[in-house]
């Protein structure tokens, strides 16, 4: 029982990590809540299948072309669907647009991908019983991934001069353009990273969660989650929230099974954001008297 | 007596009338095409089962046409994809019944669809046979010119729980299902039924389909005593999880439930092909091999699709059986009495053991669900061939 609630929770979690990181490259570059995260999870895990399955690429090619795809469609969403509103940021119409422009993708999805679950390569072919076969790829990958994310953007935020330059945009972008920082090239570039990210989610975690347009819905919603729980725009707070929750809920399934263990983790995710609404990692904000 | 120029041709007037009267009609014979409504989903995420059904359904119009149609008059066939969207099945309907003047409607096929286009079709008083499982879609009281010829979900279960509790000679029972709606009102139903039929249902849940890990599950079941999980839910991804599961556990408890279970989409994404072994889903007597052949009927249809080069091991058998059968039925209630919506709710509400190649048909004036429930029976998955599978072990032939 321990041994499958800390392989799928864990595994589980590096997905909803993945997302909410997501969720805040996204939210970092232009105060902006995408709700297209989900969408290029979802994606990540059809295109690979699609690729590598359906058309026989080979692994390395597909995986390199959905990432491509994955940045192509975060500039679309960037262009499309949040800076026509960004003048505008206050009144929240981003939620319109990119919640808009996701079911479109998702139903789109559905016709031309069928609404039925279909299978995802095993990507690394390994021996059975193998040493590499102590521990199923599709548990490791997505932790694998989860975490050369997380150290890929903590060096490209904090050595490089690039990374600066986002994090500048992220703390104040009048000021940052002041400087002469090109905002909107560093805002397209942060929308195709982040979509570079989603469909790594998708794409490492579609062993476990096969290639299905319904997946969109679920990994919206649950990589929300580490984003609330973690604190807006932390990623290492994402990361912790992320494997927390996948652990909990997998916890949540051998203890208590079926629709209550998703009731389990919405009254705890709940009851943290009473008790800190501005998540477990995040800062509360100051307020300008 | 003056003779006016009115008095001659009022009485020549009267004469005609007179003279006229008693004369038979001309013997014109009306050939123009008796038209029957169509409404299957060809496109969109619930068609496979309409294109299956269309195979049957096209050659049988073919066949009656050939064959002179109905009394000289050709069935014209009109066909509206509904794409499997409700909206699009009842705007269809709308031009079926009052544009088209359609004398009967065949479908549609889907009872997502068919919940939203029958109360219409009722409206306009069009004569409906559809091969729906929605219980509810079938009220003589509300739809009087509605009939079904297939099973309800209701037998669907029964038949499963015949299965499990009757011929398999199983008592401790697992039921689960996704949280769908179909999922969870499947799923409430028929565990009252098992359990009065003697078995007890040690294990129910509702579990979300899209829950990547079912080992918490499938460990209570087991730790409950289960000797047969029934799963009901429509969605390949769920109950793959439950058999790679049970495979990965080394359980070898039958699985035994609807026709999912048995569909591509759902072997394709099993972990090892014999995952699919000791699983059981719903199908149709007529439409299974027993000892390796089939009915007489059954195998006489096959030959005839053999011969017309009608495809069908991409698909199942029963479906395009069903669509030939609603086709041949339509055919036969339009010869016999014509295209008279009245007329046809007669002559249907007196078809008595209907030998269909699907399945054996009586509908009476209270009961318009004409499908036995002995004709339910389980199949063997993974013994697919020809689009259609073996009986389950255990029944008598």
């Amino acid at each position: 029982m321990l041994q499958s609630i800390v392989s799928y929770g864990l595994a589980v979690g590096a997905v909803y990590a993945l997302i909410g990181i997501t969720y805040n490259v996204m939210f970092s570059a232009s105060r902006v809540f995408s709700f297209t995260a989900g969408m290029l999870g979802m994606l990540g895990g059809v295109l690979g299948a699609l690729f590598i399955q359906h058309w026989g690429m080979n692994a390395i090619l597909g995986f390199v072309l959905v990432l491509a795809c994955g940045a192509a469609l975060g500039l679309v969403t960037e262009i499309l669907t949040v800076r026509p509103v960004l003048k505008s940021v206050e009144q929240h119409l981003y939620v319109l647009s990119t919640l808009a422009f996701a079911l479109m993708i998702q139903q789109v999805t559905a016709i031309y991908w069928g609404t039925e679950a279909q299978p995802f390569p095993t990507l690394i072919p390994i021996d059975p019983g193998s040493m590499l076969d102590v521990v199923d790829q599709k548990f490791w990958l997505p932790l694998l991934a989860c975490f050369v994310t997380i150290g890929g953007l903590e060096f490209l935020y904090r050595k490089t001069l690039i990374g600066r330059a986002f994090l500048a945009i992220a703390e104040d972008s009048y000021a940052a353009r002041a400087l002469g920082l090109p905002e909107t090239r560093l805002r397209m570039a942060s929308y195709a990273l982040a979509g570079m990210i989603g469909a790594l989610a998708g794409f490492t975690g579609a062993q476990m969660l096969l290639a299905y347009f319904g997946n969109q819905a679920i990994l919206n919603f649950f990589g929300f989650i580490p984003v609330a729980l973690g604190g807006m725009g932390s990623n290492r707070g994402a990361v912790i929230g992320g494997l927390a929750l996948g652990l909990f809920q997998q916890a949540a399934n051998f203890l208590v099974g079926g629709i209550f263990a998703a009731v389990a983790v919405f009254a705890v995710f709940i009851v943290v954001l009473l008790l800190r609404p501005e998540g477990l990692a995040g800062a509360a904000a100051a307020r300008r008297v | 007596m003056s003779i006016t120029r009115r008095k001659v041709l009022a009485g020549s007037a009267v004469s005609a009338a007179a003279l006229t009267a008693n004369f038979p009609a001309p013997a014109i014979a009306n050939t123009d095409p008796i038209r029957i409504g169509y409404l299957p989903a060809l496109t969109g995420p619930s068609s496979s089962t309409g294109i299956g059904i269309n195979r049957g359904t096209q050659l049988a119009v073919e066949l009656i046409n050939k064959e002179g149609g109905i009394k000289g008059r050709k069935i014209e066939l009109i066909s509206r994809d509904t794409q499997s969207d409700p909206t699009k099945a009842v705007n269809a309907v709308a031009e079926l019944t009052q544009r088209a003047k359609a004398a009967m409607i065949w479908g549609p096929l889907n009872s997502g669809e068919a919940l939203a286009a029958t109360p219409l079709i009722a409206r306009d008083k069009v004569p409906m046979l559809h091969p729906c499982w929605v219980d509810s879609l079938i009220d003589v009281k509300k739809y009087p010119m509605s009939f079904r010829q297939a099973p309800t979900n209701t037998q669907v279960g029964k038949g499963a729980n015949h299965y499990v509790v009757n011929v398999l000679k199983l008592k401790k029972v697992a039921v689960v299902s996704d949280t769908t709606g179909y999922g969870t009102d499947s799923a409430n139903t028929y565990v009252p039924m098992l359990k009065q039929m003697g078995a007890d249902v040690v294990y129910t849940n509702h579990v979300d389909a899209a829950n990547p890990d079912l080992k918490p599950e499938l460990l209570r079941m087991q730790s409950a005593g289960a000797q047969a999980i029934m799963p009901w839910s429509v969605n390949a991804g769920f109950l793959s999880r439950i058999l790679n599961t049970r495979g990965d556990m080394n359980w070898d408890v039958p699985v035994v439930g609807q026709t999912t279970l048995g569909s591509g989409q759902t072997k394709a994404l099993l972990t090892k092909p014999e995952y699919w072994n000791k699983v059981y889903s719903n199908n149709f007597r007529n439409c299974c091999y027993v000892n390796g052949k089939l009915s007489p009927r059954a195998q006489e249809f096959v030959d005839r699709l053999k011969a017309a080069k009608i495809e069908f091991g991409d698909t199942l058998l029963w479906w395009v059986a069903l669509g030939w059968d609603g086709a041949m039925m339509m055919g036969e209630v339009l010869k016999a009495v014509g295209p008279k919506n009245t007329d046809i709710v007669a002559y249907m509400n007196k078809v008595k053991d209907w030998p269909g190649i699907y399945g054996t048909v009586t509908w009476t004036p209270e009961q318009h669900n004409g499908f036995p429930d002995q004709e339910v029976v389980m199949c063997e998955v993974n013994s697919l061939k020809d689009g259609a599978f073996n009986l389950a072990p255990g029944y008598s032939a």
